[in-house]
């Protein structure tokens, strides 16, 4: 039996620069950075809002608040706990009437994404909700498409993206398993 | 050897020996800081109508090699070092300098203190200079040099006049020639791109005939105000297809987009400038070869973002447009010679031409 193979696909310089260029792209989109606000999706996420909400100080010096999502509660393959939703959301900045960026690694699916408008539209209503993700893999279940994508990786089901980052991770990289 | 003189425009005089070419010659007068890479320097276009001088004392000992050459055909006006080395060792080598030189008709002059030729440089700003035979008058020699014109068709003198092609499999690039360097198409055909040359004056029209992938606007010498036409190119240009420019190209596309841009005192001219990458706060050590730069002030923040700046004075180093997929820098990715963190923008442009495609295959 064949032994499952891991390639890297994208290496740190390469992150490095696709997150750049998303940053560059939400300044150009929105015009500025007023009324901004990055929600990132636990746990790789996350750290990717942060880079960014970085790069936005950097560049225009201004902060721009980082939310950190759990939508664990929001997954449409959970059949409890509907009630406790909110409960799980720990105190987060006022997003009525602002630009929300949802950031995640990896895009699929689209059910993440799907649970994380969710979990945001309980928080309030924004002017506008975008997407950035660092990889587009394809095989969408829904109707959701990026506004800012690091990288279009087209897969098939078969094969396992997976996203390392320095925060959690041993270094910064993008690989991709085939399973035989 | 010979005695010959180097003068400049404020009257200083350095008494040296010729080697190279015999020739008289006038022009403007540069140093550059790199410690090595004597060979792709001398070769680059950029320095046409310049007299080279290296800060280095030692030149030449590594000799002339066939892989080295940035251009076939140097237009450097002179090369001026502290000391250059007639037997060479190294085993690339062919021919030493003094050989080199005589072949390309550029005359040398050695036995120059060029740390002191850099101060008064530093300290004066480039300037005219004429390097000839010590059997004339001082007099005579600065009055001449008084009268003398530099020309300002430079890109003209160096880019080249038919169409050629650098295949590849792979996308299609269209690389508009200001007087390129061979590492940059060397670092296209590396990354798979088929990469199609064309003349300084080539309109924007014809590029994209070509239906090009995207489009290199290289480094070339002389001021980028002396290229109207460019600037014309540059605004049709941008609407259409992703643009990446380097040093006169990145001027260029500053001047199309409504910056002004400014001669400076001395140049950058060495591969030790450090850069700061606003975003990420990351400093890449570039090669760069401009006396020519885009003022700060003068870009307009609708329309250009700056992404790079130079560390020790401030200078515009990169650009990115807001609203088309064009950006820039100042220094030179290629790398040739110099130290290669800069490399990394060929592979942004590869991605920037993707992304474009994939956004524009259904217009």
């Amino acid at each position: 039996m064949q032994k499952s193979s891991k390639i890297e696909v994208v290496n740190e310089a390469a992150i490095e620069r696709a997150l750049t260029r998303i940053t560059y792209e939400i300044i150009e989109k929105n015009k500025g950075v007023e009324d901004l606000i990055l929600a990132g999706i636990k746990t790789r996420g996350v750290f990717l809002a942060h880079r960014i909400a970085q790069r936005i100080g950097q560049l225009e010096g201004q902060t721009v608040d980082v939310l950190e999502l759990d939508i664990s509660l929001y997954r449409d393959d959970r059949e409890d706990g509907a009630d406790e939703k909110q409960s799980t959301l720990s105190h987060t900045p006022a997003i009525k009437g602002k630009k929300v960026v949802i950031v995640d690694d990896v895009l699929y699916t689209g059910r993440t994404i799907r649970a994380a408008l969710d979990a945001i539209i309980d928080l309030g209503r924004p002017d506008k909700i975008l997407l950035a993700v660092l990889i587009d893999r394809g095989n969408r279940e829904l109707p959701i498409r990026a506004d800012f994508v690091g990288k279009n990786i087209p897969t098939s089901r078969e094969e396992t993206i997976q996203v390392s980052l320095k925060e959690t991770d041993e270094a910064d990289q993008v690989t991709i398993i085939k399973t035989p | 050897m010979r005695k010959r003189l180097l003068v400049l425009e404020d009257g200083t005089v350095f008494k040296g020996y010729g080697f190279g070419s015999p020739r008289e010659t006038i022009g403007e007068v540069v140093f550059n800081t790199g410690m090595t890479g004597y060979q792709e320097s001398i070769t680059d276009q950029s320095y046409n109508g310049q007299l080279l001088t290296f800060t280095f004392p030692l030149i030449g000992n590594a000799g002339i090699n066939r892989d080295d050459y940035e251009s076939i055909f140097p237009t450097t006006r002179a090369v001026i070092v502290k000391e250059f080395a007639r037997r060479p060792s190294n085993w690339r080598s062919q021919m030493n300098l003094d050989e080199f030189l005589k072949e390309k008709d550029i005359p040398g002059l050695t036995g120059v203190d060029t740390r002191r030729l850099t101060r008064v440089i530093r300290e004066h700003g480039a300037m005219k200079a004429i390097l000839t035979d010590d059997t004339r008058s001082i007099e005579d020699i600065t009055y001449q040099l008084s009268q003398a014109k530099l020309p300002v068709n430079q890109v003209e003198q160096v880019s080249t006049t038919r169409p050629y092609v650098s295949p590849q499999n792979g996308r299609k690039v269209v690389v508009v020639d200001y007087g390129l360097k061979h590492s940059i198409l060397h670092e296209l055909n590396k990354r798979e791109c088929h990469v199609t040359v064309l003349p300084h004056d080539t309109k924007a029209e014809t590029i994209l005939n070509l239906k090009p992938d995207g489009v290199m606007l290289t480094n070339g010498p002389g001021d980028p105000k002396d290229l109207p036409q460019a600037h014309e190119m540059v605004r049709e240009l941008q609407k259409h297809v992703p643009i990446f420019g380097i040093c006169l190209g990145h001027q260029l596309i500053a001047l199309a987009n409504g910056a002004e841009t400014y001669k400076m005192t001395f140049g950058h001219r060495g591969f030790n400038h450090p850069v700061r990458e606003i975003a990420t706060g990351k400093i890449d050590f570039t090669s760069q070869n401009h006396g020519y730069a885009v003022s700060d002030e003068s870009v307009n923040k609708e329309e250009l973002m700056i992404t790079h700046v130079e560390i020790n004075d401030g200078t515009v180093e990169g650009l990115r447009h807001r609203h088309h997929p064009v950006f820039s820098v100042q220094y030179h990715p290629d790398a040739a010679p110099g130290p290669h963190d800069g490399a990394g923008l060929f592979d942004q442009f590869i991605e920037l031409m993707d992304a474009w495609k994939v956004e524009n295959k259904d217009a």
